[in-house]
């Protein structure tokens, strides 16, 4: 019995000893992890509206989005897109104007496999954006589609298809919410 | 039991007790990381914070905990200091961060750092532990290197990032696990045809 409770007793302090470590820890980055997920953000809504001044954080339904301001003008909505990937989420912005004319898309969190899914993140030597994300440029938004409009990555379909459909499904969502 | 130069104790993870060459440890993260010779390193140290970090305390607690309860103490041990390298990296780099993703967290069942823990730091005392815990990181990390250099430069045609050739289409299965499995096959073969012809 004594046994046990010397077991228990050590177990209970190193654990206790790793919690107030880990609770300090988690205290002092959280702000700078805060800080870098809002300014990779805001960089990338800049890059996939680069007509616009400000942004507007709204949310509808579950649905995440910013109004893109062009002084009090409304040029267009920014998206976030979650896509299912082949191996975790996908974390897009998509940029979308007013008749849904996509502006631009950028992914800004992905777990795809490197030489494969990744790609949809790969900018060429001497260009500036990735070619993958490139292609949505100026499509409408309901009808993107891969192997219809949007050239699938070689051997990564699965990859292409959860960027493309999130994309379209989520825009269209929030296109007929507005609406009503 | 014989003590060692303190020296040795570093020298050894180098090459001797190479834990990926030599030991054959930690090949999982190995084949996962070693696509890019930036997320080598950045697996690398982030492996070697870890293992100094749980090295010391494992030795500094190993004459408290009892035998029967040990594992659960230093995975706790291991998973307080992974957990504080993944903080650190996402809020300091958070495009290694990204782009080592998931391979962080899973730096807590990394069986080099778990294998010092049970054959080193239990049994030593601090310092020997810290020296063995920079010996195998380093160790780990140069193999990373060496390893993620040739698959970087065959499967991707770049090094650190940058491309060798516009021309050059590379193979590219040696950045996908099969090219892994190859590279460190061969580089064994290597390490061993060479050991052996110096012994004799």
């Amino acid at each position: 019995m004594s046994q046990l409770v010397r077991f228990g007793l050590v177990l209970g302090v190193i654990c206790l000893a790793a919690t107030l470590v880990l609770a300090v820890t988690y205290e002092i980055t959280k702000p700078k992890i805060e800080v870098q997920l809002n300014t990779e953000e805001q960089s990338a809504l800049r890059s996939i509206m680069p007509l616009a001044e400000s942004f507007n954080e709204k949310s509808l339904d579950g649905i995440e989005y910013f109004e893109a301001l062009k002084g009090k003008d409304l040029v267009g909505y920014c998206i976030r897109v979650v896509g299912n990937g082949y191996s975790g989420y996908i974390r897009i912005v998509a940029g979308v104007d007013l008749d849904g004319t996509i502006e631009g898309v950028a992914v800004l969190e992905h777990s795809e496999t490197p030489g494969l899914g990744a790609k949809i993140n790969e900018v060429k030597p001497g260009e500036s954006e990735p070619w993958f994300l490139k292609q949505f440029k100026g499509k409408n938004v309901r009808t993107i589609a891969v192997k219809k409009n949007i050239d699938a990555i070689t051997g990564a379909t699965i990859s292409s298809r959860a960027v493309t459909d999130a994309i379209r499904k989520t825009t269209d969502d929030l296109f007929s919410k507005l609406k009503k | 039991m014989a003590k060692t130069k303190l020296l040795g104790e570093f020298v050894k993870g180098l090459w001797k007790e190479n834990p990926t060459f030599r030991i054959v440890l930690g090949l999982c993260p190995t084949l996962a990381v070693s696509t890019s010779v930036n997320n080598g390193i950045g697996m690398g140290v982030a492996a070697t914070f870890v293992l100094v970090g749980s090295n010391i305390f494992v030795s500094l607690v190993r004459n408290i905990v009892p035998e029967k309860v040990r594992i659960p103490c230093y995975i706790v041990i291991i998973a307080t200091f992974v957990t504080i390298a993944d903080l650190f990296m996402k809020a300091y780099a958070p495009l290694l961060s990204r782009s080592l993703g998931m391979f962080v967290p899973l730096i807590v069942v990394n069986c080099i750092v778990l294998g010092r823990a049970e054959a080193f730091s239990s049994k030593e005392p601090p310092l020997r532990s810290i020296l063995d815990a920079l010996g195998m990181g380093v160790g780990f990390t140069w193999a990373l290197i060496v390893i993620s250099a040739i698959r970087e430069t065959l499967g991707n045609g770049t090094i650190m990032g940058f491309y060798l050739s516009r021309t050059f289409e590379p193979p590219l299965f040696m950045i996908l696990a099969p090219g892994a499995l190859l590279t460190i096959g061969v580089l064994i073969a290597i390490i061993n045809y060479f050991t052996h012809k110096r012994q004799g």
